[in-house]
């Protein structure tokens, strides 16, 4: 093993003190900030992801339970007519219509055009890091900074999940020509803020790992989860879920055109 | 140089939440249960060990005894059937810390399970009522010489029964409710109506249908034939009283009484063939859907005739507004296979048929959009289908 004589060691080692602990905080933060900026990409495809599925199947599979509920509505509410006297099935048909007007509002309108998957190019993927990097809300130490920063942050999410490059781009150009954009003076100021940033940054990935872990558990990730399994051997879960509830509207029609009582 | 009052610590801005706000969470959790399963069925298990006697309320809980960690020893808990957790254990005042296995128990969900009416060998003998809503004992009532083979809650609440076995002694009793006060047990007091096994082999078609059994009896002259009343159920309007009067021997013939309500009053009685394994009265109560030496059959109240359905069965459970009855029966053609199905009353036909063994009791939701089924052992079958 060669021995390491005084001059060889690194530039950094002839630095005062309060340098040399900057120079270490700001490699620690560049560090940081490269994972924080990944990580919050990989949160932002997640949610893009999950939200795009989620307009999918609200799409395909919550119209048609909508859709399926509204039938149901009406056959509770013929069968109610049918029994003037029986209080429960006024009761059952009041409970679906309500059942049935909460479909309707969870399902939304459906949409006139079909939601696509989402889909984020390499250089969206680039922009996105880019914009973390620099704007990201716990980089910051000053507050009115921290507040423009999160609103940033919330555009840069919205233009990632529509794709929207321009507009990712143009966030990033403004905040960099912005006057918050200036350093601070001085090593030790810089020090202090550098040693709050790598704090925030290293609060905000623990709450990114949150985020990430109530996202995995959520019951849309799950469903979002047997559908991509399923799409690997070939079948489409989301048509098979339609197939099901459009047999049960069907189902549903015959029981309402049907004189006598439904039988399930 | 940052000033103090720039320090994130002191002025920290709370960051907006970046997890999912799912609007429609309702609609995703219904399209992932419809994935998970094949059928209108679900399985799932309750509870562990066994209990021969349970109830399940209408909000989709099982009251079963369960046996503690502690050998020997048993307690009376409650289950969320859709959950399969436990959700309350039951105790009363006074109750000793030992309650050994094999205890006789019999239990009543009220119609809207509020209320849980409880008895049980290791407490004493009398009807114990539980607000499960303000999780409290309400007290006692019903003092009883004979275990209670069944009780029973009205449509409304407004009406309890408790029926029982012991031979001569067999009685059914039956309380009207008191005025609805916070706290307050819904029944106290004497009954509003009573009846026991002597006056019953008084009606003069008893006597006429039973004298062969009390003949062979050899103390035919008290009535030890019958051995007592057992399940009862209450018409849907609240008029009639349906009691299951069981006569002894392993080939004898059970009788249903349609009794006044609330004077217990004989309106008519039917006899069946074989034992009475269970009964239901139709929404409209107009038939009465019973099971006989393994058989579904339909009696239609105004009549008396009665007609056997074509399927067997052991347990059955009306809808609550529909022409509906789901069915349970411990063997499928000629094979020792048990399964569950429902049955459409009025086209006679089968439908939504699931295998299952050991069910014990049946029960449809307040509402009628799903329906139970718990073994002994502590299986749950939810039945939920798309159309109810």
């Amino acid at each position: 093993m060669a021995l390491r004589t005084a001059d060889s060691r690194p530039a950094k080692s002839r630095l005062k003190p309060e340098d040399q602990e900057l120079a270490r905080k700001l490699e620690e933060q560049a560090a940081l900030e490269a994972d924080l900026a990944e990580r919050e990409l990989r949160s932002a495809n997640l949610r893009a992801e999950l939200r795009a599925f989620e307009r999918r199947y609200l799409h395909f599979v919550g119209s048609r339970y909508a859709e399926l509920d509204e039938w149901k509505a009406q056959l509770a509410e013929k069968i109610a007519r049918e029994q003037p006297g029986s209080e429960r099935a006024q009761q059952a048909a009041r409970e679906a219509r309500a059942r049935a007007g909460d479909t309707k509002s969870a399902a939304g309108e459906k949409a006139a055009k079909e939601p696509r998957a989402f889909q984020s190019s390499p250089e969206m993927k680039r922009l996105y890091r880019e914009v973390a990097k620099r704007i990201h809300p716990d980089l910051t130490s000053d507050r009115d900074d921290r507040a423009k920063r999160q609103q940033l942050m919330a555009a840069a999410n919205q233009a990632y999940e529509q794709g929207d490059e321009a507009r990712l781009t143009k966030i990033l150009t403004e905040y960099e020509f912005s006057p918050e954009a200036v350093k601070g003076e001085g090593p030790g100021a810089e020090l202090v803020r550098v040693i709050r940033r790598v704090s925030q940054a290293r609060g905000r990935l623990a709450e990114i790992e949150a985020e990430t872990q109530e996202l995995v558990r959520s019951d849309l990730y799950q469903l979002k989860s047997r559908v991509d399994e399923a799409e690997k051997s070939g079948r489409d879960v989301l048509k098979e879920m339609i197939a099901k509830v459009e047999e049960q509207i069907e189902l549903a029609k015959q029981r309402l055109e049907n004189a006598e009582p439904p039988a399930s | 140089m940052p000033t103090r009052e720039q320090s994130p610590g002191k002025h920290i801005v709370p960051a907006p939440s970046q997890a999912l706000a799912v609007r429609s969470a309702a609609i995703v959790a219904r399209g992932l249960r419809d994935l998970a399963r094949d059928s209108n069925w679900l399985v799932k298990k309750v509870f562990s060990g066994r209990s021969s006697h349970l109830a399940i309320s209408p909000a989709g809980q099982v009251c079963a005894l369960s046996s503690l960690v502690r050998q020997d020893t048993e307690r009376i808990a409650l289950y969320d059937i859709e959950l399969g957790v436990p959700s309350l254990a039951l105790g009363v005042p006074g109750e000793t810390g030992q309650c050994p296995p094999g205890m006789p128990s019999a239990f009543a969900w009220s119609p809207t399970a509020r209320y849980l009416a409880a008895a049980w060998g290791a407490w004493q003998p009398e009807l114990h009522v539980f607000d499960l809503h303000g999780k409290a004992f309400l007290g006692a009532f019903g003092e009883f010489s004979n275990f209670p083979s069944r009780l029973a809650w009205s449509d409304t609440g407004k009406y309890f029964a408790a029926a029982a076995a012991g031979g001569r002694e067999g009685r059914l009793r039956l309380w009207q409710a008191k005025s609805e006060s916070p706290g307050a047990a819904p029944f106290a007091g004497d009954p509003a109506g009573e009846l026991g096994v002597p006056e019953c082999c008084e009606w003069p078609d008893w006597q006429e249908l039973h004298s062969l059994e009390a003949e062979a009896a050899a103390d035919s002259a008290d009535g030890s034939a019958l051995s007592g009343f057992g399940r009862s159920a209450f018409s849907p309007d609240e008029r009639t009283l349906s009691s299951v009067v069981e006569i002894e021997g392993e080939w004898a013939d059970d009788s249903i009484a349609f009794l006044s309500v609330p004077a217990l009053r004989r309106q008519q009685v039917f006899h069946a063939q074989g034992h009475i394994t269970d009964l239901a009265w139709t929404f409209d109560s107009r038939r009465l859907v019973y099971c006989s030496a393994g058989q579904a059959n339909v009696l239609a109240a105004e009549t008396m005739e009665s007609a056997p359905l074509p399927f067997g069965a052991e347990l059955c459970a009306c809808h609550p507004h529909l022409p509906l009855c789901l069915c349970f029966s411990s063997w499928l053609k000629n094979s020792a296979k048990g399964r569950l199905f429902l049955v459409d009353l009025n086209r006679l036909t089968v439908f939504d048929e699931y295998a299952a063994e050991g069910v014990v009791d049946l029960r449809w939701s307040l509402d009628g959009s799903k329906a139970y089924a718990v073994t002994a052992e502590g299986l749950a079958y939810i039945y939920e289908p798309p159309l109810l």
